[in-house]
């Protein structure tokens, strides 16, 4: 069967892709060679539809490519699909779309996570050489990799450039990628990184070959492990597991110690004010112009606009946008907007000091295993929000993670996070890869 | 007519790239939506890159408006709705702005700026149908979205209409010769207008384009606001549009509230450091400004106060071409004479720049040579300068192709001996002291002869050929 | 609240979705006056994880070679259509 058979076969039974491509199109030699890389649907590939998961870019076909799909199509890599998502990332279990709504293969009545849920399913299931492009702003890449059980890693912030992301929020997202092992992730993290032109914000640094420290002894490696990251509110399962992967560190001559991230609990509003208040501007150029959903030209541009964005956003996107414009309004933007930025200085405190002391840190991906979709549809809002109490704080601090494959509680599987610091890929695949392998 | 007066002008800076891409900022003559890309268009995925000759070009302004610059800047998302907003948001500076707290000297008084700033302009809508009001729908054209602006915004010392008139002009003078702007670029130069009578309500008039528009529509808004006053009607805050075509205000929506921008710092891109050692080195290449350049033409060329302030107020472009014509020439009396009393008249009077008219300090210089090889006379070249205005060729051609040459001495006695002949009763009259005679035998030379000779020349001629009659000491002059 | 700000942001909502949301937006904003209890006296703002510096684009020309009308269905002799102003 070929790869692009075996697509439509994963898609048919586990909804994981938005578009499957027509052909494989590969050019050259490189890193990539032989390589279908699949593109979560918020990142541009030319002539490809490009939804972000949401109905008011129904049809979009992006006019260039995203910088790291360029690179990957220069390392001779052939680009799959584009995987289901969360409407413009909002959302932890990947149930926020009007298109498909992806399964956990482990448990086809479970969530894979989200909001990058398609990547993780197909990185689980394909048999043949895959990667996957996917996109974290506060740990939509760790979420779904830790509940499908793959590898998902999410750089420093700026590390890769966004030039092509269809924005969610500009100062948190970040794109990374997912993979079948931690070397696997870490060649595609080496090759999508990188200085971009196009991008104001991103890193110059240079760029090592990540996969390279897969392997390398943790001897020494001071691994800290924070304390609020394993209080109440994580299911005891979980706990129980990373905690046995932070042990067979310590076996391989890790030195594992305690830390405090004491702003951890501050986070969660601090990151989910910020993000939406700017996507609720991100946003804003979704009216039916010139791109995306139309309808027909009548009324007023108010009634008009109002019409097109009323039909095209779900549920989920309409509450950000009223949440985030309300916290930039006159007379509530200090204290929601100018207050959240100022925790968020409280929380990358944090981690700079206990980065002074330890290298990378060690905690659980997510705080309970895939849930059932019966399960999530009984949540308020408010309650799926706080499941990514354990990724808010990196993502908020822009910092580096990865969740590797743990170990499994109730047959369902677990992630641990490492988390190093800024620019710190190299220790963080190293102590990942050592995890894996222990 | 007295008004408070605040204005907000927005002006489109001379760069070769747009503020945030690299698209080309020319607008003369472009098709629609050709100079456009993701960035300006705000296609989703697509994010903007700060134009390095903007910045410098508003700190230039910054500094020329005696402004205090800020140690950095950031930009701001400016959040509202519209059909030329491609990303219904525009990118500008809100809370660190560019400059502030700087004047304008109009008259002797000081007109205070608040705050200059960096922002991207927004697209150009075509009405179809009718006004902004009642158009059925609209065209829009991206090739201005994203053109760097500078926002100047003063405080309201603007006591009325005429001397909002004369800051812009002041303004304008000042930003051309800062080389920041082109004045003759359609639309180069809007202005917003806050405007108030008697300690009423503000009403803001939007997107005057062209300095005399703006006092036509801060004199009808006025007039409004006094006749509402003086009938006892309060003048409501809102925010009206001004028609160019027929010379009045029309209220766009009623502003109860000041509407929520809901400003964010831009998160896609960083702060600029505005560095001692960069600003020092943006002032360092900024050219003379207005007043400076009107003291030094006084100082280097001699000549008054009132031509030097005629030449530097029409514009940067005549300052370098009476310059340019001074080094070519010599003499830079002279060619301020002509230049102020009798180029700019010709030009003003056909409404052309110095540009559009094709002349050239080569050639201006060209037609004041030629008086001074008695090629021609003063009063011909008064009237060939006309000429020369309009088309720019050169004079010598000119005076060629209309036979303006004057005439050869021995040529001339021989048309005055024919006229005095032809006329025994003026010759007379002449001799019998009468000084109109004389006039009239200079008439009729001068009726056949035309711009070929000089009056006082034929004057002098007669006089030699019949002698003084007396009355000529009044007559030859 | 919702309405207001609903109508600010473009979206025309249901009563149906008014009222929900009306209650679900209240759980969330009072969560998030938790915020309160932080004591950021002195404290900067972060608009970055990292604050990056000075990051300029020379002011050269050049030519996108696209049709920016290809994604739209409103268009009329290569301008956008858009709609009235009132």
């Amino acid at each position: 069967m070929s790869v692009l058979e075996q697509a439509h076969r994963i898609n048919h039974r586990y909804r994981a892709f938005n578009h499957v491509a027509e052909a494989l199109e590969a050019e050259g030699g490189g890193r990539l060679a032989g390589v279908a890389v699949s593109v979560k649907d918020n990142v541009c590939v030319k002539g490809m539809p490009s939804t972000a998961g949401s109905k008011v870019l129904e049809g979009y076909r992006p006019p260039f490519d995203a910088t790291v799909v360029a690179k990957c199509r220069l390392e001779g890599a052939a680009i799959l699909g584009k995987t289901a998502q969360d409407e413009f990332g909002f959302g932890t279990f990947n149930v926020n779309t009007p298109y498909s709504v992806p399964l956990n293969p482990r448990d086809t009545e479970r969530s894979p996570g989200g909001s990058s849920g398609g990547a993780a399913v197909v990185t689980a299931v394909a048999d043949f050489p895959h990667l996957a492009i996917a996109e974290s702003t506060g740990g939509s890449i760790s979420c779904p990799a830790s509940f499908c059980g793959v590898v998902g890693v999410t750089p420093t912030y700026g590390r890769t450039s966004r030039w092509g992301l269809i924005d969610y929020a500009n100062s948190l997202d970040k794109i990374g990628c997912m993979g079948k092992t931690v070397r696997d992730a870490a060649l595609l993290l080496s090759v999508i990184s990188g200085p971009d032109r196009y991008d104001s914000t991103v890193l110059h640094a240079p760029v090592e070959d990540y996969a390279a420290r897969a392997g390398e002894p943790v001897e020494g490696l001071r691994v800290g492990v924070p304390k609020e990251y394993f209080g109440e509110g994580v299911d005891k399962g979980v706990s129980d597991v990373v905690w046995g992967g932070v042990k067979r560190l310590e076996d391989q001559g890790a030195d594992v110690r305690e830390v405090s991230l004491p702003f951890t609990r501050y986070s969660l509003s601090s990151y989910y004010i910020i993000a939406m208040a700017e996507a609720s501007t991100n946003l804003a150029k979704f009216c039916g112009l010139r791109y995306g959903l139309h309808l027909p030209l009548e009324g007023s541009f108010d009634e008009y606009f109002s019409a097109v964005r009323s039909v095209g956003f779900g549920d989920e996107a309409k509450r950000r946008i009223i949440l985030g414009t309300y916290a930039r309004m006159a007379g509530y933007r200090d204290a929601y907007y100018l207050k959240a930025l100022k925790v968020r200085t409280r929380v990358i405190m944090d981690f700079r000091r206990v980065y002074n002391d330890v290298d990378v840190l060690a905690a659980p991906s997510m705080p309970v295993v895939a849930p059932r979709f019966d399960e999530i549809a009984e949540l308020e809002p408010i309650q799926h929000y706080m499941m990514d109490i354990l990724t808010v704080a990196p993502n908020l601090a822009g910092v580096p993670m990865v969740s590797v494959p743990c170990g499994e509680s109730d047959g369902m599987p677990v992630g641990l996070h490492v988390m190093a610091d800024y620019l710190g890929e190299g220790d963080m695949i190293r102590a990942a890869a050592a995890v894996e392998a222990s | 007519m007295e008004a408070t007066i605040g204005l907000e002008v927005h002006v489109r800076l001379r760069t070769e790239s747009k503020l945030f891409c690299g698209c080309s900022t020319e607008t003369v003559g472009a098709e629609p939506n050709m100079n456009t890309c993701p960035i300006c268009l705000g296609y989703p995925g697509s994010k903007p890159m700060v134009n390095r000759r903007a910045v410098e070009h508003g700190v230039r302004v910054a500094k020329a408006l005696n402004c205090g610059l800020a140690p950095m800047v950031r930009f701001s998302r400016k959040s509202y709705f519209y059909p030329d907003m491609p990303k219904n948001y525009q990118i500008t500076q809100y809370e660190v702005p560019l400059a502030e707290g700087g004047y304008l000297t109009v008259n002797g008084e000081r007109i205070r700026i608040r705050r200059v700033h960096l922002e991207e302009d927004p697209a150009r809508l075509v009405h179809v149908g009718g006004d902004i009001t009642s158009s059925r729908y609209n065209l829009i054209d991206h090739n201005r979205s994203g053109v760097p602006l500078a926002e100047i915004v003063t405080e309201p010392d603007i006591g009325d209409t005429k001397e909002a008139r004369l800051f812009l002009e002041k303004l304008g003078v000042m930003l051309d010769h800062l080389g920041v702007y082109d004045p003759h670029a359609e639309g180069s130069l809007r202005v917003d207008a806050n405007v108030s009578v008697d300690g009423g309500s503000r009403v803001e008039v939007k997107n005057i384009t062209g300095f005399r528009n703006v006092e036509k529509a801060l004199n009808f808004e006025a007039v409004r606001q006094w006749s509402m006053a003086g009938m006892g009607i309060d003048v409501s805050r809102e925010t009206r549009h001004f028609d160019a075509e027929t010379g009045s205000t029309s209220s766009l929506r009623k502003k109860e509230q000041e509407e929520d921008y809901g400003y964010i710092i831009e998160p896609d891109l960083v702060k600029i450091n505005l560095r001692p050692e960069w600003v020092q080195e943006i002032v360092a290449t900024m050219p003379e400004l207005p007043d400076q350049r009107t003291r030094r033409l006084v100082e280097q060329y001699g000549i008054s106060g009132f031509q030097a302030g005629v030449i530097v107020n029409t514009g940067l472009e005549m300052s370098l071409f009476y310059e340019e014509c001074c080094r070519l020439y010599g003499d830079a009396e002279t060619v301020a004479n002509w230049l102020v009393t009798y180029l700019l008249k010709s030009l003003n009077y056909m409404g052309l720049t110095l540009k559009e008219s094709g002349v050239k300090p080569e050639t201006f210089v060209e037609l004041l040579t030629l008086i001074d090889e008695g090629v021609i006379s003063e009063r011909t070249a008064k009237e060939l300068i006309k000429d020369y205005a309009a088309s720019g060729e050169s004079p010598r051609r000119i005076v060629e192709e209309k036979g303006l040459a004057l005439m050869g001495m021995e040529e001339l006695r021989a048309v005055v001996a024919e006229v005095v002949s032809m006329n025994p009763d003026a010759v007379d009259d002449y001799l019998g002291g009468t000084g109109k005679a004389s006039e009239y035998l200079v008439g009729q030379v001068l009726r056949r002869v035309r711009a070929r000779a000089d009056p006082n020349v034929v004057r002098k001629i007669i006089i030699e050929m019949l002698g003084s009659n007396g009355d000529n000491a009044s007559v030859a002059q | 609240m919702v309405r207001r700000v609903a109508e600010a942001a473009r979206l025309s909502l249901t009563d149906e979705e008014l009222e929900r949301y009306e209650q679900q937006l209240k759980v969330i904003l009072e969560a998030f006056r938790m915020l309160d209890e932080v004591d950021t006296g002195g404290v900067e703002p972060s608009f970055h994880p990292v604050e990056l510096e000075d990051v300029l684009r020379e002011d050269k020309a050049s030519k996108w070679v696209w049709d920016p009308l290809a994604n739209s269905m409103h268009k009329e002799d290569g301008y956008f259509r858009g709609p009235r102003i009132q």
